[in-house]
């Protein structure tokens, strides 16, 4: 099976915190990676790593065999990979639900994926007035337009940290109903239990753990 | 009370009105961007660089108000780095504002030039509209909402989150140069106008305004030119008509409008709201 994302070496910095310490790992297409361990201990940086979204980061990081250096790269491998954030932007200035599915890709599956997540009567209200959960649940019906859309992986970071008990088990039938490469930071049971593999983070550095 | 017909016949009154029709069809659309881009110290930061180019036009013989604008465009394009810093814009125009005051001094020492020509400079006033001015706002009525129309998709993301754009194939650096050279000519066009303590009148508060009843961009942006045509233009008559003068009464009537919406519970507003 070909390699989805392989990682060597990487090290990310906050500051002079070293928040991913040498960190290796080689996912499969179509494998699926749940990350936990401890609040601060590296999960959503290593995550945000692989978009570009950390700029203090060493080491290599290839998404399909493609390592990006310049801006036309990055821009490339973010359409890629389909990204759930851990803490969703819900304030600054009013987007649209609608807003936000279109920005997948792919609308139309998007809002089928929003419908069928319970968000779809939604459309029209501003992210600032949904819930946690709603907003959770839009942006991962936003993810499902992009893998709709190409996105060859999908990286979502806590996407079940404020949904109810129902709703976590949903989402992790979702995301294990995927056909393309997941990592997942986690700390809940039922999206760790659909994953093919576990790694621990711990200060920095990953440790597989199945 | 003055006569309103006798009033219209005057060359710059009626120079004065087309400026601030002009002036509302984009001036309130960059307000959003102001607003949107979390950079309100801006009109701060354009006044103390527009100075810096009246000083170094009246160190050069070049003309001082042109050598501001330009400045003031090319300082937006600069500031373009600094949106990805932990500080964000918003600090850069603390940043900026410093250095900018700092170097007018320094220029305005080292030439001999009379620094209070310089100020009053700033001072704008409706009624002294130059046919350049004219010009400048024609531009921008045409630029700022054909900009707004080509990336409204693109322009709804960047100001909802950063991040976001980034991860949905927006061009975030280009998009934000472009927003930040237009913020800055357009602000600096706007002091010609009311001068710079006033420059508010045009921009943030149809701005503010806006935002209260407008739920999405493409609603605010709507919102802010209805707001900006009936603030700008009822303040000019009033003014006119009272003998008050213009800039003063544009922001107390702006002011006051923006501060009465305000008032006004958001369930009242809510099921008015308007999305699209």
């Amino acid at each position: 099976m070909s390699v989805s994302l392989r990682m060597l070496g990487v090290t990310c910095r906050h500051g002079t915190v070293t928040a991913v310490d040498r960190v290796d790992l080689d996912l499969a297409a179509g494998e699926h990676l749940a990350v936990t361990g401890t609040n601060g201990s590296g999960k959503s940086t290593l995550l945000r790593a692989i978009l570009g979204l950390h700029r203090q980061t060493s080491g290599l990081i290839e998404v399909a065999g493609v390592r990006a250096r310049g801006p036309a790269d990055w821009t490339r491998r973010r359409g890629e990979v389909a990204w759930i954030p851990q803490r969703q932007a819900a304030g600054r200035f009013p987007l649209l639900v609608r807003e936000l599915l279109a920005s997948s890709g792919h609308t139309e599956q998007a809002v089928d994926a929003a419908e069928g997540l319970g968000v779809g009567g939604l459309l029209d209200r501003p992210l600032g007035q949904l819930s946690g959960g709603q907003l959770q649940r839009a942006y991962l019906a936003r993810a499902l337009g992009q893998v709709a859309a190409g996105a060859g992986m999908v990286l979502a970071d806590e996407p079940t940290a404020a949904l109810d008990f129902a709703g976590q088990e949903q989402v992790a039938a979702v995301l294990a109903a995927l056909p393309v490469s997941v990592v997942v930071v986690t700390h809940d049971r039922a999206v760790v239990d659909v994953c093919g593999r576990v790694a621990e983070m711990a200060a920095g550095r990953l440790r597989e753990t199945r | 009370m003055n006569s309103l017909g006798a009033l219209m016949e005057l060359p710059a009154v009626r120079l004065a009105l087309v400026a601030l029709v002009l002036g509302s069809v984009s001036l309130p659309i960059v307000g959003v961007f102001v607003v949107g881009l979390d950079i309100m110290p801006v009109r701060f930061a354009m006044m103390h660089v527009a100075l810096l180019g009246i000083a170094i036009g009246l160190l050069t013989g070049l003309d001082p108000l042109l050598c501001a604008l330009v400045l003031c465009g090319l300082t937006g394009g600069a500031l373009t780095p600094m949106a990805r810093s932990d500080t964000g814009l918003s600090g850069a125009m603390g940043l900026l504002m410093t250095l900018a005051i700092a170097a007018a001094l320094l220029v305005l020492s080292i030439s001999g030039v009379n620094a209070n020509g310089a100020f009053e400079l700033l001072w704008g006033s409706i009624l002294a509209t130059h046919p350049r001015d004219v010009i400048v706002l024609a531009v921008l009525a045409v630029l700022v909402p054909v900009l707004y129309r080509l990336r409204r998709r693109d322009l709804a993301l960047l100001l909802h989150d950063r991040e976001l754009a980034l991860c949905s194939g927006v061009a975030v650096e280009r998009l934000t140069l472009v927003l930040l050279v237009v913020v800055a000519v357009a602000i600096a066009s706007a002091i010609r106008l009311t001068g710079a303590l006033l420059v508010d009148a045009l921009t943030l508060l149809p701005a503010l305004a806006a935002r209260r009843v407008g739920r999405s961009l493409p609603a605010m942006i709507r919102w802010s030119v209805i707001f900006g045509l009936a603030f700008n233009l009822g303040g000019f008559l009033l003014a006119l008509l009272f003998d008050f003068p213009p800039g003063p009464t544009l922001v107390v009537v702006g002011g006051l409008c923006t501060l009465l919406l305000h008032a006004i519970p958001s369930s009242s507003l809510l099921t008015r709201k308007d999305t699209h």
